[in-house]
């Protein structure tokens, strides 16, 4: 029982590290909070799913559509945000708010308000103790977020672009000033939270029910898993998230799956009054230094 | 010479002679009414959301006193004493408690911090109806809420539960209420009170202006008045689930119907919800079925690109 836990754990884990890579690149580089965030997730399950049900897609098909699909369309939020005027964070915060709104009202038009889910196999694939299964679903989730996630890790840690990023992070002034185009940083931190979305989102309809109105839950566990980790730090992200995963899955062992939701909100409380200043802590500007 | 513009009040006391005397002249669809009942229950939730506003802080959780107030009304329905002024009361202070609770818990927290919590907020006495099936049988939700009741005002008998005017009326008189206590929070000595700490609370504290106490005081009571009328939704409709008084919708909606009338005139939000939710309601619903609701995040989005001096977030 306890090495299916883990199993479960870890899993959960990797996938929610895969959910917050997105919302964390976007945040660090741009300052933008995306509430919208949830919303494009299931947004893009959904589009797997009428992929898989409408044409008999294979569930690996869906992937690069979906993450194309999501890819341009955070460009285009991006194009939207890019005309968003000072305080920059919270009218982000309310403009995407908003979008989360049209995004839930488009899905509930094209997909209406039933619980869906992406049809998995459900068999054992293997067992590695006697009692702990590993299904289809763990492996694909294990996968491709462990992938995603080094992927994303190799990027910043080993080529000029990861470099460039980095910088923009973590002082967006001395970046200017060292002759990065901070402005295509921008740009490219959507395009490549775009991706991690779309590849976010199957996986999210095979983990659990896609509804027009799901989409908050998986925003809050971005925004706690950053709080927590700081921007930027991939490692610190991965135990932040196998954390959150486990504290839930131990919520959900013990009092029931449905309390599960009220813990990453707890969470996100505690963690915005013990730091008031949110993610920007300790971040001044390059005047102020 | 140049002429004089309308006083944009005038057009605000137009619209309500127009409202009060329209169903008494003409013959009138019932749904209609109905609508226009519920834009006023809207419209007094974003007078309260907008008394939060007022004092600089914008929430994105008003759903949660919304949804306490319903519960409470619904509970105390249930369980206790199905008389109206006693099931409002609860819901009022349902609500009320959780947002002085929230007030104080928060008092530190501003801008984009404040929105957030506010948020995350919602959940706590969302899971809490949704899974204490014992009591508030849970994702199921409450059917069968009393209707408001008969009201005898000497020899006429006025049946606020069954009759649609009546209780069009009644609302009308809540949103003139709503009205004149969003207007004292604007032009009043507590009302500039408020309007120093969302310019600048230190400037406002060294002038002697108590800045937690009126924060506190005013988050608290725009969270009565929201659960106020939570509790009279469920009292219209007849029955509460989670995912409808607790929805993300709930808690955009006074956002988006106070800014779309001006958030700081007094009769800006409601102005707002008597335009744009019978709009919503009357012209887009029966074309669009599901997915109607987008229009108000179109109007966030358009809000906040062309009019941010509407939401009034000035940087400090």
């Amino acid at each position: 029982m306890w090495a299916q836990f883990l199993i479960g754990v870890l899993s959960l884990g990797f996938f929610y590290a895969l959910t917050t890579l997105g919302f964390s690149l976007i945040f660090g580089v741009t300052h933008a909070f995306n509430l919208a965030h949830g919303e494009l997730i299931v947004l893009s399950g959904y589009l797997a799913y009428g992929l898989m049900k409408a044409w008999g897609w294979a569930f690996w098909m869906t992937l690069p559509v979906c993450m194309l699909f999501l890819t341009v369309l955070l460009v285009m939020v991006h194009q939207v945000l890019k005309r968003v005027g000072e305080p920059f964070e919270l009218n982000s915060l309310v403009i995407t708010f908003g979008m989360a709104l049209i995004a839930q009202n488009v899905m509930l038009f094209f997909f209406s308000a039933d619980y869906r889910l992406i049809p998995t196999s459900g068999g054992a694939v293997f067992s590695p103790f006697r009692g702990a299964y590993v299904t289809e679903t763990h492996l694909w989730t294990f996968a491709l977020s462990a992938g995603a996630t080094a992927a994303v890790f190799l990027m910043l840690h080993r080529t000029f672009l990861g470099k460039a990023l980095r910088a923009t992070i973590q002082e967006r002034e001395a970046a200017r000033l060292a002759g990065i185009h901070v402005k295509r940083m921008k740009g490219v931190a959507f395009a490549i939270g775009g991706i991690l979305i779309g590849l976010a989102g199957p996986l999210f309809g095979r983990l659990a029910y896609l509804h027009p109105a799901g989409g908050l839950e998986a925003t809050l566990i971005a925004v706690v898993i950053t709080i927590f980790a700081g921007v930027g730090h991939i490692r610190s992200l991965l135990f932040g998230a196998c954390v959150l995963a486990a504290l839930e899955s131990g919520a959900a062992l013990v009092l029931g799956t449905n309390w599960r939701e009220l813990v990453s909100a707890l969470i996100l409380i505690m963690l915005l009054l013990w730091k008031p200043h949110g993610l920007l802590m300790g971040r001044r500007s390059a005047p102020e230094l | 010479m140049k002429k004089k513009p309308i006083p944009s009040f005038l057009i605000f006391w137009a619209v309500i002679l127009v409202l009060a005397l329209w169903p008494l002249v003409t013959a009138h669809p019932q749904w209609v009414c109905r609508v226009f009942t519920m834009a006023f229950l809207y419209a007094t939730v974003a007078m309260a959301w907008n008394l939060t506003a007022l004092s600089g802080l914008i929430s994105l959780g008003h759903a949660a006193y919304f949804g306490l107030g319903a519960y409470g009304a619904a509970l105390m329905d249930h369980y206790g004493s199905g008389n109206p002024a006693v099931t409002l009361t609860t819901a009022a202070l349902a609500a009320g408690v959780y947002g002085a609770v929230c007030a104080a818990v928060f008092r530190n927290l501003r801008g984009a911090t404040f929105a957030l919590v506010s948020l995350a907020a919602v959940e706590i006495p969302k899971v809490i109806a949704d899974n204490w099936e014992s009591v508030t049988y849970g994702s199921l939700g409450f059917v069968g809420i009393r209707p408001l009741p008969l009201v005898h005002m000497g020899r006429v008998t006025v049946d606020f539960g069954g009759d649609l005017t009546a209780q069009y009326y009644a609302l009308l008189v809540v949103l003139l209420a709503g009205t004149w206590v969003h207007f004292k929070a604007i032009h009043s000595r507590w009302g500039w009170a408020l309007r120093s700490i969302r310019e600048d609370e230190q400037a406002a504290g060294v002038l002697g202006v108590p800045v937690y106490p009126v924060r506190w005081s005013v988050m608290t009571l725009s969270a009565l008045l929201t659960g106020l009328c939570g509790g009279l939704y469920a009292h219209l409709h007849g029955f509460v689930e989670p995912p409808v008084v607790f929805s993300t919708h709930l808690s955009a909606m006074p956002l988006v119907l106070s800014i779309l009338g001006g958030r700081f005139r007094w009769f800006g939000p409601a102005l707002g919800a008597l335009v744009l939710y019978p709009l919503d309601q009357l012209v887009l619903h029966p074309v669009l079925p599901a997915g109607h609701a987008a229009v108000y995040g179109l109007v966030i989005v358009a809000s906040v690109l062309f009019f941010p001096k509407g939401l009034g977030l000035r940087k400090k």
